[in-house]
């Protein structure tokens, strides 16, 4: 049998998205059994789940690819992919913090760390704009949406 | 088709004061504003300037309210060339190639395209419901489950056209999306994948993970840009541009006319409406396009396909509404709330005896749509003006808005949780190359899909045998599935036709 040359590149973050999807997949199928076994309950979950593990078993190999000696893998820095990571961390923290914290605060707190995160170093105007676009923006959805949302300052 | 004497009644209605003009305009900018807004639907600002119409006559009423509505359904695209961020669900193959126009400094192009195509299929499927509301209303009336089934099917059949790249992983973000989608209660009463999370119970809030999966997404990835349109050069905002974009719409008189039928007869279905029949022109425009290659990556034909019909699909609404009273969905249900506020009840008796209100409610919505073109090409010139915004503030400023938006749909944290978890899914999806939009596809269509074949199911003698007894007395399902079949084999007739062109010519070369 002919080896052929070059050595075999993980990509670590592609095998766990097809992790995630697998987990959420198998869970929802054998949730959705233990329910009922019922066909009407089973008629397109059931096929549709098996479906989509067929296709993650198809595309398991896209995971692993031969790189020739010598072939560069594009990608972005650390500091760049850290940077997503970052925002990233923020927009969860924001998100799930408001309605303790208060729309105002966590929207104010969000916009200063999310334009340092985005590269604005000016602290006068980070701020400034931050400060200007919060209070517009709750006093705006404020009188159209006819939900109340906790404030704590505004 | 058409009495001529209310035809004459209408334009009595309308000329005979100028009531029912004022509130014109007021409702195209009201309509634009909050259309664009991403999470205030349609449906919304309609609710919000309801109580309005209490001091209004009936005829001023609905010119108001459909007014607002024309213009938000095309208010939802303006986010969505500029932002990726489908204002509404009705939008979301406007991203598609509006999106990638945008980035690649065709924004201007792809605002007036979307302008045009928005208002040129109003006009068609306007016109298409004046001759055909008695019939569509008859044909809406015998629709059951098979053939909503069928056109659900037909939605699904995007998938296939969005994953261009890799037919694999197309598949697999479509059925992800289809499995999310049914997650929550189903149609037979059983509760599945809740995780014990109480909002989940009515499924997963469709709107949030649609503005994850599709905007904040992209945004978490355009972290280290500077500006949405990288060439300092094609950041202008052209006037001139923007009329090229709706001259090209002009040139498409096909595309747009296809859209408005599909959106017509596509909107007619209570509950279906606008949000499949963009897809659903989206998908038959590229099917048949010679360049269908380039769909995807800012080809202004997408974006015409997908304006044209959601746009017309308010007509085909409007069509089941006025006919039998049946409102297809929160925006029509309104329409329907000012009928009541007004002592009329929509539905048969009121198309028979009130015709030249209904002809004067189409004439103004005529008039609404030449105005929407005045007033539109103003808004999108303002609009335009975000791709000269640096990234660097528009980023947490839209995930903002974002989250926001998503918190106004239900007054929950439902939304802003929703919201997050699926930027983080969409933006590692993107990231390995699968189309996120045929995540979106699945979500929207998965529970109608299940609930459609679960009733199928259940009519054939919950049997799959009786299915097949059942489809056989469906001719319309079985004509929606023929229509189906006869367009996927022309399109790869085209595509086998193209490719022996392609070789011939290469053969002549050599």
């Amino acid at each position: 049998m002919e080896s052929k040359p070059g050595r075999i590149v993980v990509m670590w973050g592609h095998l766990a998205l097809l992790a995630v999807i697998t987990v959420v997949v198998v869970y929802y199928w054998m949730d959705t059994r233990a329910v009922s076994m019922q066909t009407v309950n089973l008629l397109l979950v059931q096929p549709a789940s098996i479906f989509a593990l067929l296709l993650v078993l198809c595309i398991l190999p896209q995971c692993f690819r031969r790189v020739s000696e010598g072939e560069e893998i594009e990608k972005e820095s650390l500091s760049e992919l850290g940077r997503v990571f970052a925002l990233m961390a923020v927009f969860i923290t924001f998100a799930l913090s408001m309605q303790y914290v208060g729309f105002d605060v966590a929207t104010f707190a969000f916009m200063v760390i999310g334009l340092f995160l985005c590269g604005e170093r000016n602290w006068f105007l980070n701020i400034g704009f931050s400060a200007v676009f919060t209070s517009l923006l709750i006093w705006g959805y404020g009188a159209i949406i006819p939900f109340p949302f906790p404030l704590t300052i505004l | 088709m058409v009495d001529l004497n209310s035809l004459a009644g209408a334009f009595t209605l309308l000329t005979s004061s100028y009531q029912a003009w004022i509130w014109l305009i007021p409702g195209l900018m009201i309509g634009l504003f909050f259309g664009a807004m991403p999470g205030i639907s349609i449906t919304m600002a309609m609710a919000i300037f309801l109580p309005m119409t209490l001091y209004m006559d009936f005829l001023p009423a609905i010119i108001f309210l459909t007014a607002i509505y024309t213009a938000a359904g095309f208010g939802g695209s303006v986010p969505a060339v500029l932002m990726n961020i489908p204002g509404t669900t009705s939008a979301v193959a406007t991203t598609f190639d509006g999106y990638p126009m945008a980035r690649s400094g065709r924004h201007n192009e792809a605002l007036g395209t979307a302008l045009a195509a928005s208002v040129f299929g109003t006009l068609v499927s306007y016109t298409l419901l004046m001759f055909l509301i008695a019939p569509v209303s008859r044909v809406v009336l015998r629709l059951g489950p098979l053939e909503l089934f069928a056109v659900a099917v037909w939605g699904m059949m995007l998938i296939g056209s969005l994953a261009s790249k890799s037919m694999l992983r197309g598949l697999l973000a479509g059925t992800f999306g289809v499995l999310l989608g049914t997650v929550g209660f189903s149609s037979a009463g059983h509760i599945r994948g809740t995780m014990g999370v109480q909002w989940l119970f009515d499924g997963v809030p469709v709107i949030p993970a649609m503005m994850g999966l599709l905007a904040a997404s992209q945004l978490l990835g355009l972290i280290n840009t500077k500006y949405l349109i990288e060439d300092e050069a094609s950041r202008q905002i052209s006037f001139r541009k923007i009329i090229d974009g709706m001259r090209g719409s002009f040139r498409q008189p096909f595309i747009i006319g296809r859209g408005a039928v599909i959106g017509v007869l596509v909107g007619a279905i209570p509950g279906v409406g606008s949000s499949i029949s963009n897809l659903l022109s989206y998908a038959e425009t590229k099917r048949n396009a010679p360049d269908s290659d380039t769909f995807g990556t800012g080809n202004p034909k997408g974006v015409i396909a997908a304006e044209s019909a959601n746009s017309s699909s308010e007509g085909g609404a409007m069509a089941t509404m006025l006919a039998l009273g049946i409102p297809g969905g929160g925006a029509t249900a309104i329409l329907l709330a000012a009928f009541a506020i007004n002592n009329i009840v929509g539905g048969p008796s009121f198309i028979a005896n009130q015709m030249d209100v209904v002809y004067a409610i189409i004439f103004a919505n005529f008039a609404q749509a030449i105005l929407l073109l005045i007033v539109g090409l103003g808004f999108v010139y303002i609009a335009g003006y975000v791709v000269r915004v640096p990234l660097r503030f528009l980023i947490p400023s839209v995930l903002v808005v974002a989250t926001f938006g998503s918190f106004a749909i239900e007054g929950t944290a439902a939304g802003p949780i929703t919201l997050v978890v699926f930027s983080v899914l969409g933006w590692a999806m993107v990231r390995y190359q699968y189309p996120v939009a045929a995540t979106v596809v699945g979500l929207l269509l998965g529970r109608m899909l299940e609930n459609e074949l679960a009733r199928t199911f259940q009519i054939g003698r919950q049997s799959i045998q009786g299915i097949f007894d059942y489809a056989l007395t469906r001719p319309g399902a079985l004509a929606i599935f023929g229509l189906m079949v006869l367009s996927i084999a022309a399109s790869a007739y085209a595509k086998h036709r193209r490719r022996k062109l392609g070789r011939t010519i290469l053969a002549g070369d050599e």
